[in-house]
């Protein structure tokens, strides 16, 4: 439609601008997450470790044991306050390895063109095609239980999903006049790129980032549930969701529904992040 | 003559009209928050007359036409009346404004790429408004394929098995043309149908669609921006500004005696081939919406006549010459 | 559209399909020589081997062979479906997986259909609904998005199997009905995620037509309800479903790992996740293989089907 209704347009915009509730909440409950798991040795009210069979199976409020305790009888807060560490430090790790890979494979795919950018795109095309959990898999099959090697892994097979952005945003970046004025104005390739290219797509690689931390918090909880993460004393809530189970089918759930909801909030949270980070660049793309 | 003659008479007159629109007014939402779009919009399209709609973007022409087909924007409300054919739309069911639109009214948009369902066959763009109706589809088929013939599509057989893409913009428009002409409406509501094709195809375009709103006597109402394509191929024209209708003459009218300050800006400001003025004069500031011009005439803080009368109240339309105009002094204008 | 215009575009995609394979599964191959110290001793430790047993199994690996030499065999013998024999069931890997393949297979179905049922449903009419509707249908999506495929399945577990007891909590059935009901919080489960993204794209989809002038000028001719919505909205948004549609179905197939676990299914998921943790290479590289070539047979079937769905694609290439 030809409607250009600028009166209506200014009035939504206004409606816009106001930070969404979800956003406030998101940020609050991962400053919460963050908060407890850097200070759990201070906070958490037990050892995450210390089982009591006499007190095994509480259910939340009890007594002492605010969330519960789960089936050795272990404090269910204390040991998610501990296995937040874990839980959110490894998908950063993942993060911030495969925004490496990425940014550096974007930017050098499209500034280097021809047949550099064939590979590179072809590359992450065909890593693209290895589901990721698979590869998490198969590196655990590779080099045993354990968190480091799915970590490098999930940072590879993630790569496409920031290289594809970083990639157009700097082919449509790079094509604008500023940048053809830096050269002609004899900057080099490098200083430009990392001058003016990076911090232009900061906006994209974080919104695309928190979607990623997102996916490698499911992919890296799935392996410790599966008994393939992280190897028992540490625990990740994964690892608390995997013991939970048998408790489950006797009719106790809340010692893995609590580390669950955990990990639900946790992505919830980023995914609402990244959404409001890439919904705030679009709009600006709009030129309003 | 009686009161009940009068009321008769004047009945009758809307029903022979192709499409009268009467003191239309428009709204999004209530109270405070109310953002108003159109006021007072007063526009007749007699059988087989051509009618131009004049104005800037955002002055509301668009809307104007869409009312002929009770299409309004989301969450608006409408005041005043519009027929078309003598049927209400503003009172028209869902069943009623469907069935209007399938056989009185048909619309030409501007951009005929856009306009087409890409993903479907032309075939089917062309007899989708007949199979609707109810014709079989061997019967519209047929029509589809006459009507091809005669928008002066070469291959018209193997054109309706092609896609919107395998054709130019110009013959898309034709189609587009064909489309509206396939249910044999009262009115032809063309919204800027030559903005988005080159100049040669404009002509063409015109052409066509002038020949084919002669043969069949239908009524046009024709929307455009170019205020000299206007005056040159409607009997009448309506100049629009912020949501009101300004001015309304004759075509010819238009150019010898323009009665409004804006009309008249408008011309000055295009160049032209008819006329023997040499300079061009840019209108100031910037065209306004209806929510956020001036008290008074909407005008004013644009007008080079404007006074303190100006933001008394909105001028009233008023007979001048052989025009009628909403001005406080027309005779200013015109000297 | 002519199968000669189609030509280049299906040689490219069979191309590109074909290269991914080989790449994967040159990879898949030399993850094992990967291993750490002798890859043989490593995989075996924590079984008693005969030195005549390590060097079959040196052989059956072709690690006694050069890289190129032992893919070639490996791939080759991959391709009459001998992947070799499992370490822990001392039977072959194909047979093994065939054997599991029935309940994988009907798991990944039920829940694709469940998945692409509800999404593409709830995100239609939520897009033609808009307002509350809309409102809902988002905050639903974000959330089940969000939701863990073991989350989802310690939750249905422990409501419905172990609450209510509607559902058994553990198996998969005999005969196709039992087996239905067996697989029904299974398939729900691995759908949940896959529902959020589809409600998601797809409401996106149908509200970017929705939007568009062509439907408006639909609108304009007389043409609304049911016929509008089938004939230029859904018609139009299968394109960009369909490409989402590829990836999720596809993925599936490796989420089978995590819910055939939770629910105590004997198929090819957790058939992979026991071979991993016991490192039976030969069935974790069949499985990975068999995976891999699901997902690109899987994505490539899609984008063949594209030009036929929008006769554009061909000329300009896919909407990505």
């Amino acid at each position: 439609m030809t409607l250009t209704i600028p009166a209506l347009r200014a009035r939504a915009a206004r409606r816009r601008r106001r930070r969404p509730l979800g956003v406030t909440l998101a940020v609050a409950f991962l400053l919460v997450a963050a908060v407890t798991g850097a200070l759990a040795p201070l906070l958490a009210p037990h050892s995450p470790n210390a089982t009591s069979l006499l007190d095994s199976l509480a259910p939340p409020g009890t007594a002492g044991h605010l969330l519960g305790t789960d089936s050795t009888g272990r404090d269910v807060l204390s040991r998610l306050m501990y296995g937040a560490r874990l839980s959110l430090l490894a998908p950063l790790g993942v993060v911030l390895l495969s925004g490496i890979l990425g940014t550096a494979a974007g930017l050098l795919a499209a500034r280097a063109g021809g047949w550099v950018d064939a590979v590179l795109s072809r590359a992450m095309d065909i890593v693209f095609s290895f589901p990721s959990l698979l590869l998490a898999m198969l590196v655990v099959a590779v080099f045993g239980p354990g968190l480091t090697a799915p970590i490098c892994a999930l940072a590879v097979s993630y790569t496409p999903f920031l290289g594809r952005v970083v990639r157009s945003v700097a082919l449509q970046e790079g094509a604008r006049p500023y940048m053809e004025s830096y050269r002609a104005m004899g900057f080099g390739e490098l200083w430009t790129t990392v001058r003016h290219l990076l911090p232009n797509m900061t906006p994209v690689l974080l919104a695309q980032s928190a979607l990623s931390f997102g996916y490698a918090m499911v992919d890296l909880a799935s392996l410790s549930y599966l008994g393939l993460g992280v190897r028992p004393p540490a625990a990740d809530w994964g690892s608390m969701i995997s013991q939970a189970q048998s408790a489950i089918l006797q009719g106790s759930p809340w010692s893995g529904l609590i580390p669950g909801l955990a990990v639900l909030l946790t992505v919830v949270s980023v995914n609402v992040l990244g959404e409001h980070i890439g919904g705030s660049i679009a709009r600006r793309g709009e030129g309003t | 003559m009686t009161v009940q003659d009068k009321k008769t008479a004047a009945d009758t007159a809307t029903r022979a009209d192709a499409l009268g629109i009467a003191g239309l007014g428009l709204a999004i939402g209530s109270g405070e928050d109310a953002v108003p779009l159109l006021d007072g919009v007063t526009v007749r399209v007699g059988r087989g007359e051509t009618v131009g709609l004049v104005g800037e973007s955002g002055s509301g022409k668009s809307l104007t036409a869409r009312s002929a087909l009770g299409m309004f924007p989301r969450g608006a409300r409408a005041t005043g009346s519009v027929t078309v054919g003598g049927v209400d739309v503003l009172a028209a069911g869902r069943a009623a404004l469907r069935d209007l639109r399938r056989t009185r009214a048909s619309m030409i948009f501007q951009d005929p790429r856009a306009a087409i369902n890409p993903v479907r066959r032309v075939g089917d763009y062309l007899t989708e408004g007949l199979r609707a109706r109810g014709v079989p589809s061997r019967e519209a088929a047929a029509t589809a394929l006459d009507l091809l013939e005669q928008v002066g599509i070469r291959d018209p057989r193997g054109a309706l098995r092609r896609h919107p893409h395998e054709f130019s913009g110009g013959m898309l428009q034709r189609v587009v043309i064909a489309g509206a002409l396939s249910t044999g409406p009262e009115l032809l509501l063309a919204d800027e149908p030559t903005t988005a094709l080159d100049v040669t195809t404009q002509a063409e375009v015109i052409g066509l669609l002038k020949g084919m709103q002669r043969t069949r006597g239908t009524g046009m109402l024709f929307v455009t921006h170019d205020l000299d394509l206007a005056a040159a191929i409607c009997d009448r024209v309506y100049v629009m500004y912020a949501g009101r209708i300004v001015e309304e003459a004759a075509g010819t009218a238009l150019f010898s005696a323009p009665a409004h300050p804006y009309t008249k800006a408008l011309l000055e400001a295009s160049p032209s081939v008819h006329g023997d003025r040499t300079e061009i004069r840019a209108i100031r500031g910037r065209p306004r919406s209806l929510a956020e011009a001036p008290s008074g005439c909407a005008f004013r803080d644009r007008c080079p006549l404007a006074d303190d009368d100006c933001a008394v109240a909105v001028p009233a339309v008023r007979a001048h010459g052989t025009s009628a105009v909403a001005c406080v002094r027309p005779e200013e204008v015109t000297r | 559209m002519t199968a000669r215009a189609l030509a280049p575009w299906i040689g490219k995609r069979a191309l590109g399909a074909a290269l991914t394979v080989l790449v994967a599964s040159v990879l898949i191959y030399g993850a094992l020589r990967l291993v750490p110290g002798d890859p043989v001793l490593a995989v075996t430790s924590g079984r008693r081997l005969t030195p005549d047993q390590i060097d079959a199994l040196r052989h059956a690996y072709g690690l006694d062979k050069g890289f190129a030499q032992g893919y070639l065999a490996w791939i080759g013998d991959a391709v009459h479906l001998d992947l070799g024999r499992s370490l822990t069931y001392q039977t072959s890997v194909t047979s093994l997986i065939g054997s599991r393949l029935g309940v994988s297979g009907l798991l990944i179905a039920y829940s694709a259909v469940l998945a692409i049922a509800v999404g593409t449903g709830v995100a239609l009419v939520s897009a033609v609904k808009g307002g509350l509707t809309d409102r809902i249908a988002t905050i639903a999506a974000s959330l089940t998005t969000a939701t863990p495929p073991f989350v989802a399945a310690i939750v249905l577990l422990s409501v419905f199997a172990v609450g209510l007891g509607w559902f058994p909590s553990t198996g998969a059935g005999t005969g196709l009905t039992d087996r239905l009901w067996h697989l029904t919080l299974p398939a729900v489960a691995m759908a949940i995620a896959a529902f959020g993204v589809l409600a998601r794209v797809g409401n996106a989809a149908f509200a970017d037509e929705l939007g568009r002038e062509h439907v408006a000028a639909a609108r304009s001719r007389g043409v609304d309800g049911a016929p509008l919505i089938r004939r230029h909205v859904v018609r139009n948004a299968l394109g960009p479903l369909l490409t989402v549609i590829g990836v999720l179905v596809a993925s599936l197939f490796v989420g089978t790992a995590v819910i055939e676990t939770a629910f105590g299914l004997d198929g090819v998921g957790s058939l992979l996740v026991t071979s991993v943790s016991r490192r039976d290479f030969p069935v974790v590289q069949g499985v990975s293989l068999l995976g891999v070539l699901l997902f690109v047979a899987v994505n490539t079937l899609v984008d063949l089907a594209l030009p036929f769905i929008d006769p554009r694609v061909a000329a300009r290439g896919p909407r990505r």
